[in-house]
């Protein structure tokens, strides 16, 4: 194969000091030779300057250097903040900031410090619900009829929903925790390449003394609790009607599953058709 | 405590140090500064997270660059089309009552300057808009970055040989689209470009040849 048939691409890796010593002086052996190839290289060197001089880019501005700083001492903050919470934090911050429509009541959670409990005095359910989670069990119905089946053979409840895109319900069953019926709600988080699941369990008719322990979290006129369960945080909620959400997932620390939980419409949504 | 701190500096150290050269490569990459500016930061973010993940002694830029690009090219590209709907709406606003404002902001500079410069990097940013994304990415890579085949196709997870055939054609199409603007405009006279795409690369088999009559 001589040269001349592989000029434009030759030209190209030798103009971008890409070919090997060899290859190099045979070419510049044969430019001098061969005319047309050496006007293809002269147009070609032309055409990369005429490139890279439109080429060259403006440097970052100060403001956004300024700003940047600024979002990487927030990222130092929050991951140090992971840190003390939990070390098993696997994941980054990616569950906050969700949609801008929960945002403001993410918000308020964020400022909320989960302290880790000075005792571990948490009850018989959320420590059920923590043990539940981590089973698995068949599911008795799976995708979107999920919520109508709830209703029919459990309560009157809404599946909650997160803000959060890439959390899934999968599917409930219906189970018993500490003595009452419950419907456990499967879902899957996907966060970057991370895939877990995450249990809501809805308990009906529990008295408030069967939830003891806990650090009470205020959101809004709202009180979230989180538990330690034997290492594994929980979230427990208590809606107007009684009707008693626990949530449990045995890949996120205690301030992101509290995060998640703020931003399911749960928080401030009137429970329908009661 | 003291070792966050100590992260800190060293990312600052080792990364923050190639915020000219990402922001280079993403101004190019996504065409306009404020999407840049996201790229770069969701990157260098990203970065920060996976810190403890980069080795000490590989090359850094090249690390970023590769996160700037997947970034790029896995998440930019599909946030930027659900904002390309809002962007359209508020640009429909500001054509009937931001046309005064925006007139007066750029009288400051001599008009002449300003519209030289708006028209050559406008014609660049369109010209790079005429090229795929692949075809732009190797581009970027090779001639805003400096980096070589190896670097890029190990950034794009491609072999060097694509690498080659992108980076050549993605050349051809901007040179011609950079001389037929300056032509338009009366800066150079008529000159004979060779089309685009009309040859594949063979580099490879040039290289493959010579591997035989040297083994003979």
């Amino acid at each position: 194969m001589s040269l001349c048939e592989s000029i434009e691409s030759l030209a190209m890796a030798y103009l971008d000091d890409e070919l090997v010593s060899e290859e190099r002086r045979e070419l510049e052996t044969h430019l001098v030779a061969c005319s047309s190839c050496r006007e293809v290289v002269d147009r070609e060197r032309s055409d990369l300057s005429l490139v890279r001089a439109a080429l060259v880019p403006p440097p970052a501005p100060d403001l956004f250097k300024a700003r940047l700083a600024k979002a990487l001492d927030e990222e130092a903050r929050l991951a140090q903040r992971a840190q003390r919470l939990r070390p098993l934090a696997l994941i980054g911050r990616y569950i906050l900031p969700g949609a801008a429509t929960v945002a403001a009541v993410a918000a308020i959670a964020v400022f909320v410090l989960v302290r880790p409990p000075a005792t571990s005095q948490t009850g018989a359910v959320a420590s059920e619900v923590v043990r539940q989670q981590k089973r698995s069990l068949p599911l008795e119905v799976q995708g979107a009829s999920t919520g109508p089946w709830l209703r029919q053979h459990f309560a009157p409840v809404e599946p909650p929903q997160f803000a959060e895109p890439g959390i899934r319900l999968e599917g409930a069953r219906l189970t018993v925790v500490a003595g009452h019926e419950a419907a456990q709600l499967k879902y899957m988080v996907s966060i970057g390449r991370e895939t877990f699941g995450l249990t809501a369990m809805v308990i009906e008719g529990l008295r408030g003394t069967e939830l003891t322990g806990g650090q009470a979290i205020k959101v809004g006129e709202r009180t979230l609790y989180v538990h330690d369960a034997d290492g594994r945080p929980a979230v427990t909620y208590v809606d107007e009607f009684g009707m008693t959400y626990v949530f449990a997932s045995d890949r996120l620390p205690a301030q992101q599953l509290l995060e998640l939980v703020v931003s399911s419409d749960l928080i401030g949504r009137a429970q329908q058709a009661r | 405590m003291q070792a966050a701190r100590e992260k800190r500096l060293e990312f600052e150290r080792q990364a923050l140090v190639h915020t000219d050269s990402l922001f280079g490569a993403a101004y190019r990459l996504t065409r306009n500064p404020r999407d840049a500016e996201d790229l770069v930061q969701d990157a260098l973010l990203r970065a920060y997270r996976f810190w403890d993940s980069y080795q000490q002694d590989s090359n850094c830029k090249a690390w970023l660059l590769r996160i700037v690009t997947n970034t790029f090219i896995n998440e930019y590209q599909r946030k930027k089309r659900s904002r390309e709907v809002l962007d359209a709406a508020a640009a429909e606003q500001e054509s009937t009552d931001g046309v005064l404002v925006q007139a007066s902001a750029s009288d400051r500079q001599s008009p002449e300057k300003v519209l030289l410069e708006r028209s050559v990097s406008d014609d660049v940013q369109r010209a790079l808009e005429s090229l795929p994304d692949d075809f732009r990415t190797a581009v970027v890579l090779c001639d805003v970055q400096g980096l070589s085949y190896k670097e890029i196709a190990d950034i794009m997870a491609t072999p060097v040989g694509t690498v080659m055939s992108r980076l050549f054609r993605g050349r051809k199409l901007l040179a011609t689209a950079l001389k037929d603007f300056a032509r338009s405009e009366g800066y150079v006279r008529e000159t004979t470009t060779t089309k685009p795409d009309e040859k594949p690369l063979d580099f490879e088999k040039y290289r493959a040849a010579r591997g035989r009559e040297g083994s003979r």
